[in-house]
C-alpha cells in the first residue's frame, strides 16, 4: 500500500514537474522568512556555480559604508545554455533585490527577485521563447 | 686565387671542351660523386645496430575514424600527488598520528616536474607554505573536491579513456570525475570551473588538449601547490606501446609562476581482464571535516 | 530537418516578458540558425501527440526524406549528444483514468495539464511565507516550462501492465521496502550535517539517478558520449555518470555494487540493450517503487533512434522476490542544446554550512533567551 502510495506520489510530481520541494524545506532553515530585505549593490561576481549561483554585490549603506553582500540565485545551468557567460552582467551593475536574509545573520541573503535599474528582470521574465536545439 | 697553372691537367682539359660537353662531363662527375657518397653510407649503415630514428614514434592502431585509439582505462604510477616535485618522505602530525599511526605518512617521491623545483613567484611561494602547513585541513582532496588538471590524471585512481565523435571523455574513478575534450570546437570557457575547458586536437600520433577556464580552488597536490584562475595547460598525450602512453603537459600561471614549468608521466594501460571504474563517492567522507565544526554537540 | 511535427513543445500562450534583457536579444540573435534546422516558431500549439500505440514514434509527412539511423564510425546507431526526457506523462495512470480504460488525454485536457504546470511553474509566491524564501526558478529558466520537453500524451510511461501501474508487491519486498527506507532515512533536523538528506548535501540526488532514468526536477538533462566498447551517459544534476561497457564482460559480484548500479550494453540490431544489476541496498538513489528491490533485481533499458532529435528509451523492472509480475515503462528523449556546465554540487554547496551556521546561532539565541 505504501509502495503505491509513493509510486503515486512519483507520479504527482512529474506532472507537478518543476521545483523540488525538498529544496524549499531546506531554503526556509537558511534563510529567514521574518526578515525580508531589499538590497541595492554593485555586482562584483556572479559566482555562477551549482547547486545554486551566487551574486557578490556592494551595498551602500546610509552612513555611506560599503560592505558586502551574498546573494543566492539559481542555477547559471540553463542560461549557459542560451549563451550566458560570465561577461553577461557586467561588473559594477546595479541590481535590486528582494531577498530574505540569511539566519547565521551573516551578510548573506537568498534573492527572490532580481532587478535591474530599469525595472526590467535580469535573466528571464518567465515562459522565455522555446529555441531550437544544436547539436554539439 | 684561381691560377689555372696549378690545376689539374684533367680539368684543364675539360675547361677548354665546348660548353655542352664541359656542362655533360661536369654532370657526370657529380653523378659519381654522389653515388660514391651514397655507396659509403649504406655501407656504414648496415655495418651498425639498426637505431631508432630520432624521433621514434610507436603507432597504436586507429579507431574507426582514423584516429590513434586512446581508448580504455589507465592509470599513473608515481607519487605525484602527494607532491610533485621531488620529495622527501614526509610525517603528518602527532596527533594525526596517534590515531592512524604510519598510514598518515607521505611517501617519497621522485616528482614530474621538469627541473625539480616549481618557479614560484615570492608571493605565491609564501602561500605554498601556508598550504602545506593547513594541508591535512585544506587540501581539496580531503574535502572530496574535484581535483582539477593536471592532477586529474595523476590521482592514485584509474580513469577511463572514452573517444567519441566530437567528444573525448575522460572518466576518472575519483567521484566520476569528469573531463570533457571538445574535439571540434575552439569556444572558450562561459564561466570558471573546477575542471576547466578543454579544447583538444591531433597532431598525428599526439592527442593535444588546450585548458583554460578554471577556478582558483584546486591543487596540484597534497602538499599545497595550488594555481590561480589563470592557469593555462597544455597537454600532449601519445601513445608509447600498447600498454602505455606517454604524458606531458606545459602549466603556465603567471599570476602564481614566473614562468611556465612542465611535467610529464608515462600513463600505464590497466591490464586486469575486466578492469573497470568502481564506486568512489567520497562526499560523505569528507563532511565531517567540512561541516564537523557546526555540530550541535562535539563528536565524542 | 523536416517539417513533421516535432515533439518540441513551441513556445506558448504567456506574455513574452520584456524583451529588452541582454538574454533575450542575445537568444533572438543566436537563433538565426542554419536552414536544415526548423527554430521554434512562436505562439504555435500545434505539435504531434505520441501516436496512439505505446512507443510508436511521430509520424513524418509524406513528402519528408526518409529519415536514416545515423551510425558512429564503428557502425552503430549514434545516440551521442545532449537529450532531456522531460516529459508531462505520468509514471503511473491515475486510478480514475484506469477504471475508464483512458491511455490518452484528449488534445485539450494535455494542453490543460501543461499550461497548468507553467501556470504553477510561473505563480509567484505571497511574500512572508515559507514559499517565498527561494529564488524564482523562471528567473534563471530552471522551469520546466521554458525548457525542451518531449510532447507525450499518454496517461502512463507504464505499458506493461496494460493497466499502467506498477504491479503489486510480495510481502517479502514491501518488508525490504520499508525496512531499508527506515534504515537509511536521515533524521532530520541540523544538529549534524549526517541529519541532512542526501540531496541538499549533494550525494544523491532527489529526483535520483536511476536507473531507469526518469524525469529529473530541473537540470534534467544527459549527454552521452559513445566509443566502440563504451557508453558514457552524464547526468547534469549532481553530475553523476554512468560507464556501460559494450565487451560482453560478466557483471562483478554481488560484493560490489553501485548507488547507480553496474551496468552492460550491447546492440540487438539497432537498439542499445542495457542490463543493469548489483544496485546498492541504500534506496536514496533510486525511484522509491524500488526501494524494496532484491539482490536478483535486474533492470533492462532499450535505447532506440526514433529521428532526427529523438530516442525512445523503454525499461523493463524485473525482480520476483520483490514485484508479483515485471513491469515496463518508456518515455522519448528529445535533443536539446548543450553544454552540460559542470555540476561541482558539492564543491559549491555553500549552503548546507550557512543552514548549520543558521542552526547554531538559533541555539544560541534560544539559550540567551531570559527563564529558559
Amino acid at each position: 500500500m505504501r509502495i503505491r502510495i509513493a509510486a503515486a506520489l512519483a507520479g504527482c510530481t512529474l506532472f507537478l514537474g518543476s521545483l523540488p520541494l525538498l529544496a524549499h524545506h531546506a531554503f526556509a532553515a537558511e534563510f529567514d522568512v521574518n526578515q525580508p530585505l531589499k538590497l541595492t549593490g554593485t555586482l562584483k561576481k556572479w559566482e555562477m556555480i551549482n547547486p545554486h549561483s551566487w551574486f557578490h554585490i556592494e551595498v551602500k549603506g546610509p552612513d555611506g559604508k560599503i560592505s558586502e553582500w551574498m546573494v543566492e540565485g539559481g542555477s547559471p545551468n540553463a542560461l549557459v545554455k542560451e549563451g550566458v557567460t560570465k561577461e553577461t552582467v557586467p561588473i559594477g551593475t546595479l541590481l535590486i533585490i528582494d531577498a530574505y536574509h540569511a539566519k547565521s545573520g551573516e551578510n548573506k541573503a537568498v534573492g527572490r527577485d532580481f532587478t535591474l535599474p530599469d525595472g526590467k528582470r535580469l535573466f528571464l521574465g518567465g515562459s522565455a521563447q522555446n529555441v531550437a536545439p544544436e547539436k554539439k | 686565387m684561381y691560377d689555372p697553372a696549378h690545376l689539374p691537367k684533367k680539368i684543364l682539359e675539360i675547361q677548354q671542351m665546348h660548353s655542352w660537353r664541359r656542362f655533360t662531363a661536369f654532370l657526370a662527375i657529380a653523378v659519381i660523386a654522389c653515388l660514391a657518397i651514397v655507396m659509403a653510407s649504406i655501407v656504414s649503415m648496415a655495418g651498425q645496430q639498426t637505431p631508432a630514428p630520432a624521433a621514434a614514434t610507436y603507432r597504436t592502431p586507429r579507431t574507426k575514424d582514423g584516429k590513434p585509439d586512446f581508448n580504455g582505462i589507465w592509470q599513473a604510477m608515481n607519487n605525484a600527488n602527494w607532491d610533485i616535485a621531488p620529495h622527501n618522505a614526509e610525517r603528518a602530525t602527532l596527533k594525526i598520528e596517534a590515531v592512524i599511526g604510519a598510514l598518515s605518512a607521505m611517501p617519497p617521491g621522485l616528482g614530474i616536474v621538469e627541473g625539480g623545483v616549481l618557479p614560484y613567484l615570492p608571493a605565491a611561494l609564501k602561500q605554498r607554505k601556508e598550504n602545506f602547513e593547513k594541508r591535512f585541513a585544506e587540501d581539496p582532496e580531503a574535502k572530496c573536491y574535484l581535483p582539477g588538471v593536471p592532477r586529474f590524471i595523476y590521482m592514485p585512481f584509474p580513469f577511463q579513456i572514452i573517444q567519441g565523435t566530437d567528444h573525448i571523455a575522460m572518466v576518472s574513478e575519483y567521484k566520476g570525475a569528469l573531463r570533457d575534450i571538445y574535439m571540434n570546437s575552439t569556444k572558450k570557457a562561459p564561466a570558471d570551473s573546477w575542471m576547466g575547458w578543454s579544447n583538444g586536437k591531433w597532431d598525428g600520433e599526439t592527442l593535444v588538449i588546450d585548458t583554460t577556464g578554471f577556478n582558483d580552488r584546486s591543487w596540484f597536490d597534497r602538499s599545497g601547490d595550488f594555481h590561480s584562475d589563470a592557469l593555462h595547460v597544455v597537454e600532449r598525450i601519445t601513445a608509447a606501446s600498447p600498454y602505455h602512453l606517454n604524458y606531458e603537459a606545459t602549466i603556465e600561471d603567471p599570476q602564481v609562476f614566473s614562468k611556465p614549468f612542465k611535467i610529464s608521466m608515462p600513463l600505464y594501460r590497466r591490464m586486469e581482464k575486466n578492469i573497470e571504474l568502481l564506486e568512489y563517492r567520497c562526499v560523505e567522507y569528507s563532511e565531517e571535516l567540512i561541516y564537523g565544526k557546526y555540530r550541535k554537540v562535539p563528536l565524542q | 530537418m523536416t517539417t513533421d511535427k516535432r515533439r518540441f513543445r513551441m513556445s506558448h500562450k504567456f506574455p513574452v516578458l520584456i524583451a529588452g534583457t541582454l538574454l533575450t536579444a542575445a537568444v533572438v540573435i543566436g537563433q538565426q540558425t542554419p536552414a536544415t534546422r526548423t527554430p521554434a516558431a512562436p505562439a504555435s500549439a500545434g505539435t504531434s501527440a505520441k501516436a496512439p500505440a505505446p512507443a510508436a514514434t511521430a509520424k513524418a509527412p509524406a513528402a519528408a526524406k526518409p529519415w536514416v539511423t545515423p551510425r558512429t564510425p564503428d557502425g552503430q546507431p549514434d545516440l551521442q549528444g545532449y537529450w532531456t526526457n522531460a516529459t508531462y506523462a505520468p509514471l503511473e495512470r491515475a486510478p480514475a483514468n484506469v477504471t475508464a480504460n483512458k491511455l490518452f488525454f484528449t488534445k485539450e485536457e494535455y494542453d490543460a495539464r501543461v499550461k497548468q504546470a507553467a501556470l504553477a511553474d510561473e505563480a509567484q509566491t505571497t511574500p512572508g511565507t515559507t514559499g517565498d524564501v527561494h529564488y524564482d526558478f523562471t528567473q534563471f529558466g530552471l522551469d520546466k516550462s521554458q525548457n525542451p520537453f518531449a510532447q507525450d500524451m499518454r496517461t502512463s510511461m507504464i505499458t506493461d501492465p496494460p493497466d499502467g501501474r506498477i504491479p503489486a508487491q510480495t510481502a517479502e519486498g514491501q518488508k525490504r521496502g520499508r525496512d531499508r527506507t527506515a534504515a537509511y532515512r536521515t533524521a532530520g533536523g541540523y544538529n549534524q550535517v549526517q541529519d541532512i538528506v542526501l540531496g541538499s548535501r549533494c550525494i544523491i540526488y532527489n529526483p535520483p539517478p536511476g536507473p531507469p532514468m526518469l524525469p529529473q526536477g530541473y537540470n534534467g538533462n544527459y549527454q552521452i558520449i559513445q566509443s566502440r566498447d563504451a557508453v558514457m551517459i552524464l547526468f547534469e544534476q549532481i553530475g553523476d555518470i554512468r560507464i556501460i561497457p559494450l565487451d560482453n564482460r560478466p557483471s562483478p559480484p554481488l560484493s560490489v555494487r553501485n548507488t547507480m548500479g553496474i551496468s552492460r550494453g550491447h546492440w540487438e540490431g539497432d537498439t542499445l540493450v542495457i542490463e543493469t544489476t548489483n544496485f546498492d541496498e541504500r534506496p536514496q538513489g533510486r525511484n522509491a517503487a524500488l526501494a524494496g528491490i532484491s539482490d536478483n533485481f535486474k533492470l533492462i533499458e532499450r535505447l532506440k533512434r526514433t529521428g532526427e532529435d529523438t530516442f525512445d528509451y523503454e525499461f523493463t523492472v524485473s525482480d520476483p522476490e520483490t514485484f508479483v509480475k515485471p513491469w515496463t515503462a518508456s518515455m522519448p528523449f528529445t535533443r536539446i542544446k548543450g553544454p552540460i556546465f559542470e555540476a561541482a554540487c558539492h564543491e559549491g554547496n555553500y549552503g548546507i554550512e550557512d543552514t548549520m551556521k543558521g542552526a547554531r546561532a538559533a541555539d544560541a539565541a534560544a539559550a540567551k533567551k531570559p527563564g529558559q
